[in-house]
């Protein structure tokens, strides 16, 4: 029972691992939001 | 203009008192009226203004515009005051007395008269920032405007009734009712106000914008509101408002095509609501001053009768900064 849930974990671990070190999160965006209304020249 | 022509301020609460600011501050002699005596002197005297004690002795020849911002219903007034010969700039946003507001265009034009209809932040700056916008892209299919604050007590009340109150919508060639409080969408502002949760509404700018822009299919508007606000909408306010609120907002993000591709465009301003309200308002009374002699019957801001881009150059230039949401560049 102890061995299986060892395999378990390890798994689930191996998994995790997996997706941590090739997932495509990235990181949030740093730039962009609100500027002031640029506005055509009338 | 003659160079003596007054604007007449009607109700001096908050919106009123920069209503009177921004005109006394671009020279125009204004004349104060409001039933609380010594709110009107306290503010004529700050402002070098002139107290009205008798509404009856308006005279449309010296004081050819009128700006109603009181918070009771100001469409019987704006009656009597087009039948006397004003020119009136109303900034109310409560749906029924918007919609008999609308109704007065035939007595504004038999009497050559221009009424200007919710001129304030929303509606109001909404209109034109949708004006604004609408170059920006082919057709424009949506408008969604978003507002967050209150002006003055008056104001407070009333979107304390919106909120419990029906929401009108245009969709999709049709006028829908929904539940205020419902349709809760969490809309980005301005910075320092960043994300609201807003909800529909009983608010006139459906109203207003699709007599502006008829061609568009869908047109809501919302208000940022708590989960308190949503809970005690119903009933009586808990507590009295505050004498002015703080820094509110204005959201318009449109939706249409550009070149066969869907597009967004997004501005918005983050300013105090009495602020806002009264730089239009005063920007409306300015415009029609300048150029009313053209034009007459209802008008709302971005229909284009009263040449929205100039009243935002005015609006700005008041000190309204108005911002365009650019994405995250993503």
């Amino acid at each position: 029972m102890l061995r299986r849930a060892i395999a378990a974990l390890s798994l689930a671990c191996l998994f995790a691992a997996g997706l941590r070190l090739r997932g495509r999160g990235g990181t949030p965006p740093e730039r962009g939001g609100w500027r002031e209304l640029t506005r055509p020249p009338s | 203009m003659p160079q003596s022509a007054s604007v007449a301020v009607i109700g001096v609460g908050v919106v009123g008192a920069r209503v009177a600011r921004q005109l006394t501050s671009s020279g125009i002699p204004v004349l104060l009226y409001d039933e609380r005596s010594d709110v009107r002197h306290a503010l004529a005297l700050s402002l070098r203004a002139l107290e009205l004690n008798d509404l009856t002795k308006l005279d449309p020849t010296t004081t050819p515009v009128v700006v109603l911002a009181t918070s009771s219903a100001q469409s019987s007034l704006a009656k009597i005051l087009l039948e006397l010969g004003h020119h009136v700039v109303c900034t109310g946003d409560d749906v029924e007395d918007v919609r008999e507001q609308l109704q007065l265009d035939e007595i504004a034009r038999h009497e050559n008269r221009v009424l200007v209809v919710g001129a304030a932040a929303c509606p109001g700056l909404s209109g034109l920032l949708v004006a604004e916008l609408a170059p920006r892209v082919d057709t424009i299919d949506e408008i969604h405007v978003a507002f967050h604050g209150t002006g003055g007590p008056g104001c407070a009340r009333q979107h304390h009734r919106a909120l419990a109150g029906d929401a009108v919508g245009w969709h999709d060639g049709e006028w829908i009712d929904r539940p205020g409080g419902s349709g809760r969408e969490l809309l980005w502002f301005p910075e320092p106000l960043g994300g609201k949760d807003c909800y529909r509404a009983e608010l006139p700018e459906p109203l207003l914008l699709h007599r502006s822009f008829p061609e568009v299919s869908r047109i809501s508007a919302r208000m940022s509101a708590t989960r308190r606000d949503r809970l005690t909408a119903r009933l009586p306010m808990m507590s009295p408002p505050h004498a002015e609120g703080g820094v509110g907002g204005v959201r318009v993000e449109i939706r249409g095509s550009l070149n066969g591709e869907r597009c967004t465009e997004v501005a918005g301003v983050a300013e105090r609501t009495g602020i806002i309200a009264g730089a239009v308002a005063a920007s409306s009374a300015m415009a029609l001053l300048n150029n009313a002699d053209s034009i007459s019957g209802v008008v709302t801001l971005g229909d284009g009768r009263l040449n929205d881009r100039a009243l935002l150059d005015d609006v700005i230039r008041r000190g309204i900064t108005v911002f365009e949401y650019i994405g995250s560049g993503a």
